[in-house]
């Protein structure tokens, strides 16, 4: 009874951990990262790197920030920025910057799988279950990330200038607020965000130039029925993480690979605004 | 010699290919109220924008505190000093009255300077500030636009259609706040208008905005005004 | 007076011209044939052997083009009716073995599921404001769904290695060669048909402004699930072609990653080109076979790179840049052409169907207690009142008085919040845009609301569609308009510009386009959002008059919006005074320009501020 609700709530904490960086980037810009997968993938093998390289483990969590941001920061001044006004486009653009940090991920690489060693290994009993002390520490990092995002969005200047431009970007803009400058902070940010991400679910699985792609889908989807705000994608991790889990559970694997995707595409169709309050 | 703080020549502007604005001159000195009067859907709003950079410039000129400023960003016309009331729902509705005056600031101004003016001008918000915003009434609100645009010590207001469906005894008191604020800083204004009383006892002069063009221009403190103004406002 | 709005304006020689621009794709079509017969003799079998499956793929991204290029709804799911024509195939050929009527019946099922699993999306994807963005994801949801069924499959499916090793209809390369070539130009010439046809200038007006599309009485919803049907069979028998063709299907077909490469071949070739996508596909297919066994991760890093690049800079992709090319070389003397091959003449119609005077004893409009709520706020509320035929009532009053708000609630019934109304004795109900425009409710949209790519005749005829079946297999480059949008377009001048494209005309012109759009409709009911707004006084008083003489003429009800107070007092037979969502008066011209009520409401405190002066 226990490891099912474990696993439920450690699946909607790696979920929150991998959409956290897009929603950030769908709120201010309005506009899909695809590139949230490769970027994934970066992170991913920022950790191979350290396990390459002999170095602790949570190394890799710096580095993979640092690979996300120059990426991001590189990404938004030059592609994305003459799309802010052509969302569909952006997609596609970002999608192709997907591909091409994946093509030279695997030049550098191979196409091959890789490994990286996981900063804790083990497992811890909870309530007399035997439990992975690893995807526990994943769940309190989720917490944690969660929090300080909503408190860096209400207590810092910058958050305060991003909630602004969130809400109505003109209104912030004749109060001095150059929106611009907040976009490309946001989109570094949700980009470092993402290898982040890539490098804590690393240890849980193997290691591909293509492993961010169904990453990609389910946050794509988490984010798409969050809206803008970090706590309804926090509801919606728990949803549809456990209707996840549950499916898994009971019906395979194979189906639970498309609950996120179907029931987020059948709950936006019911409810276009999703978890989101109004 | 007296400094123009908002230099208008020729300017002429609108939405994508309409044509709002027509060739229009005007220049505000320091410490100056002028009113824009004149019916809807003559530019009066489209003229604030422009000014702002919200709109293009398609030919013409704008000066700001002696610094051309035609098709800048609205961000920078704001960090010049320039504060904009608009018409519609100013205020960021789920953000605190705090965090509304917080957003307008710039270094070197702080939250104690800006608490300061309001002081002085709106105390009321003073126990408001933990408010969210979009609790406070809709004249509450307009006084928070006010108070925000006085707040940041900005040379120059731009103000549109405050007064609309606000009561007489807010009106007073901003007409009165207005006032003692240009004393008090020397901030100039320049406001959009649809209410005559308003507009004639809080400006210096006034002028009329027909399809885009100025159709008149004078001094408030002529008694013929309200009667010209007010034949020209309606059918 | 009728007589001479009745003969056609403009003398064209459209028709010919037509049969010559089918004659040179017909010439086009029969080059590329002989060149395709002759390539399997030339080419190595391998090369043979790729194209063959290239131009399966061709067809796929030709559906990518009609739905996104010509209609504006990305898709990523494409794969999963291509997906499902294979498989279908493919299970019958295993479980059933060969013979040609299983062939037959494989394709029939594989389209089947094709058009079951269309619906399905289509009604999760296109319903009335559905965004873009909304329709793209359930296309994304579908391949990750149907890539998932597959492997659940697990042996019956082949799971993850698919299936293969069954038996297909024989034939050697260069005959499947010469069979898929023959199929993908017939296909391209039908789509180009249709593309370039009446019908098909419907799919670009989606793609433009849907919106727009609504408010002219068309069904866009139900167009594009049409729409997106029709592609899903190609695409499941491109499948079918492609399981019996290679003998193997697996996954990966209906995979995401594939549904994306289509919507790149497309992106690169050039989207609404329909020859673009398919040159595209091809050479890129064919070029990925030849280079991925040499440089097989850099060549994909080059593909990624131009994609961007493209999307970026160049959205219409590399086939219009070669047009443009070959236009500039020939030194503009393509454009002209192409210009004058885009003419529509205009017919008038003898009469406009005599609704309004036969019906005269029916009250034109009826507003009964309409209130409007958004959220706690209240914008209308308690608003009563009728107007007759032959009226021009005028709706006045501060901004924000909810006059917008009003015109919205008639003309789209999901609009109001409370309340009755009836355009011409029906009640509009719930009903969406489409069909208050049945009922005869025309609505003119405040900043000039028109179809920007399309050309003035283009507009007119999408605006006529309703009334006039467009025809789905050629360009008539006729469009027959009632009298009173002939004189709307003769007036402005707007005839000299029927084959010149909407963006390009002036402000005024196209508020004159939008007008004489929706007077096209034959409306009983005419609702004018500010007609008159950025127009030059020249141009309001051209308006007025128009307006006038249509209400003389036609005996319409025309409900008007307006800022202008002297184009009000001018040309209303009543005006209605709107005030904080409530009528504050409604009467005659005289009766309101004289009312102190009206004063107070638009000058605030005025006689306060005249009495302290």
């Amino acid at each position: 009874m226990i490891a099912p609700l474990l696993d439920i709530v450690t699946t909607a904490a790696i979920l929150f951990i991998v959409s956290s960086g897009l929603l950030l980037v769908f709120g201010v810009m309005k506009l899909i990262n695809f590139a949230h997968g490769g970027l994934i993938t970066l992170g991913g093998y920022a950790a191979v790197i350290a396990t390459i390289l002999g170095l602790n483990p949570w190394v890799a969590v710096p580095i993979a920030a640092m690979f996300g941001a120059i990426v991001g920061l590189a990404m938004e001044r030059v592609i994305v920025r003459p799309l802010y006004s052509r969302p569909l486009d952006a997609i596609l653009a970002t999608w192709g910057l997907s591909i091409i940090i994946g093509q030279i991920i695997t030049l550098v690489f191979d196409r091959g799988v890789h490994f990286a060693e996981p900063p804790v290994r083990g497992v811890v009993s909870v309530l007399g279950e035997p439990y992975s002390s690893y995807r526990l520490i994943l769940t309190a990092i989720a917490l944690a990330l969660g929090l300080s995002l909503a408190l860096a969005l209400r207590g810092t200047n910058l958050g305060l200038s991003t909630r602004a431009v969130i809400m109505n970007e003109d209104l912030a803009r004749g109060l001095g607020i150059n929106s611009g400058l907040v976009r490309c902070i946001t989109f570094t940010l949700g980009s470092a965000l993402a290898a982040i991400a890539g490098a804590f679910i690393t240890p849980l699985s193997s290691v591909d130039p293509n492993m961010g792609i169904p990453w990609l889908i389910n946050a794509f989807m988490l984010v798409l029925v969050s809206g803008s705000s970090i706590l309804s994608l926090a509801v919606a991790s728990v949803v549809l993480g456990g209707a996840q889990v549950l499916v898994s559970n009971y019906f395979g694997s194979v189906l639970g690979g498309l609950t996120i995707a179907a029931l987020a595409a059948i709950i936006l169709r019911i409810r276009p605004q999703g978890f989101a309050h109004d | 010699m007296v400094e123009a703080v908002l230099n208008i020549q020729q300017l002429c502007s609108g939405y994508g290919q309409a044509t709002v604005i027509r060739d229009l001159n005007l220049a505000i000195n320091r410490g100056e109220i002028v009113a824009v009067v004149g019916k809807n859907g003559m530019g009066k709003s489209t003229l604030l924008k422009s000014i702002m950079g919200y709109l293009p410039a398609f030919s013409g000129n704008i000066m700001l505190m002696g610094r051309t400023v035609a098709n800048t960003a609205p961000h920078r016309i704001a960090r010049l000093g320039v504060a904009y009331v608009p018409q519609e729902k100013a205020v960021f509705q789920d953000l605190s009255v705090e965090e509304n005056i917080r957003l307008a600031l710039r270094k070197p101004l702080t939250l104690a300077d800006a608490k300061a003016v309001i002081a002085r001008c709106f105390p009321f918000l003073l126990d408001r500030m933990r408010q969210r915003a979009g609790t406070l009434s809709g004249g509450e609100q307009k006084m928070l636009l006010v108070a925000r645009a006085l707040a940041v010590g900005a040379e120059m207001l731009l103000v549109d259609e405050i007064t609309e469906g606000l009561q007489p005894s807010v009106i007073e008191s901003l007409v009165k706040v207005i006032k003692s604020e240009r004393e008090h800083s020397g901030t100039s204004v320049l406001l959009v208008e649809q209410n005559i009383a308003f507009t004639c006892a809080v400006s210096d002069r006034y002028i009329l905005l027909d399809k885009g063009e100025i159709a008149g221009v004078g001094e408030t403190s002529d008694p013929d005004t309200p009667m010209r103004v007010t034949a020209h406002l309606t059918l | 007076m009728t007589d001479s709005f009745a003969r056609s304006i403009e003398s064209s020689t459209s028709k010919p011209r037509a049969a010559s621009a089918l004659l040179r794709v017909g010439v086009g079509a029969s080059v590329i044939l002989s060149l395709l017969a002759i390539a399997p003799l030339v080419l190595d079998t391998y090369s043979v052997n790729v194209l063959a499956r290239s131009m399966i793929y061709a067809a796929v991204a030709l559906t990518v083009d009609i739905l996104w290029g010509y209609m504006g709804v990305l898709t990523f799911g494409q794969s999963a009716f291509f997906a499902a024509g294979a498989y279908a195939s493919a299970l019958v050929f295993t479980y059933m073995g060969f013979s040609p009527q299983l062939a037959i019946l494989g394709v029939v099922i594989g389209v089947g599921v094709a058009i079951l699993l269309s619906a399905v999306v289509a009604f999760l994807a296109f319903w009335h404001g559905a965004s873009a963005l909304y329709a793209s994801v359930i296309t994304l949801v579908l391949p990750i769904v149907v890539t998932q069924v597959l492997f659940s499959g697990g042996t019956y499916t082949g799971s993850s290695s698919g299936l293969t090793g069954f038996q297909t209809i024989d034939l050697s390369v260069e005959q499947w060669f010469w069979a898929v070539a023959v199929l993908l130009v017939l296909l391209t010439v039908a789509a180009w048909v249709y593309t370039r046809s009446d019908a098909g200038k419907l799919l670009v007006a989606i793609r433009e402004n849907e919106h727009r599309c609504r408010y002219l009485g068309l069904n866009t919803s139900h167009m594009k699930a049409v729409a997106f049907v029709i592609c899903a069979v190609i695409c499941a028998v491109a499948g079918s072609a492609y399981a019996n063709y290679t003998v193997v299907v697996a996954p990966e077909l209906a995979g995401f990653m594939f549904g994306t490469e289509l919507v790149i071949w497309v992106a690169l070739g050039g989207r609404g080109t329909l020859i673009g996508p398919v040159l595209g596909t091809v050479m890129i297919d064919y070029a990925s076979a030849q280079l991925q066994g040499d440089f097989p991760f850099i060549w994909k890093l080059v593909i990624g790179m131009i994609f961007v690049s493209v999307i970026v800079a160049m959205p219409r992709g590399l086939l219009p840049l070669v047009f443009d090319a070959g236009k500039w070389l020939r030194r503009r003397h393509a454009t002209q052409q192409q210009s004058k091959d885009r003419e529509v003449r205009l017919l008038g119609l003898q009469h406009s169907r005599p609704i309004t005077r036969t019906q005269s004893d029916v009250t034109a409009l009826t507003v009964a207690g309409v209130q409007k709520r958004f959220g706690s706020l209240e914008v209308l509320s308690g608003i009563d009142f009728e107007a007759a035929y032959g009226e021009i009532v005028s709706l006045v009053g501060p901004n924000g008085a909810g006059k917008t708000t009003l015109i919205s609630c008639i003309a789209d019934g999901a609009q109001r919040t409370t309340g009755q109304i009836t355009v011409n004795g029906h009640h509009i109900d719930r009903l969406p845009p489409e069909q208050c425009v049945r009922l005869g409710v025309g609505r003119k949209f405040q900043m000039a609301n028109v179809f920007e790519t399309l050309t003035v005749g283009e507009c007119l005829q999408v605006a006529r569609a309703r009334w006039d079946k467009p025809s789905r297999w050629h360009r008539t480059g006729l469009c027959s308009l009632p009298p009173s949008a002939l004189r709307v377009v003769n007036a402005t001048g707007l005839q000299e510009d029927l084959g010149v494209p909407a963006r390009l005309l002036s402000h005024g012109k196209k508020q004159a386009l939008e007008l004489a759009m929706v007077l096209a409709l034959e409306p009983k009911v005419l609702l004018l959002d500010e007609p008159t707004a950025g127009l030059t006084k020249p141009e309001r008083s051209l308006i007025g008059s128009i307006l006038t003489e249509l209400v003389r003429t036609e005996n319409l009800c025309i409900l008007l919006v307006e800022h202008d107070l002297d184009f009000v007092r001018e040309i209303s037979s009543r005006i209605i005074v709107l005030h904080q969502g409530k009528i504050v008066l409604n009467g005659s011209v005289d009766e309101v320009v004289s009312s102190d009520l009206v004063k107070s409401v638009y000058a605030g405190s005025s006689h306060e501020g005249a009495r302290h002066g």
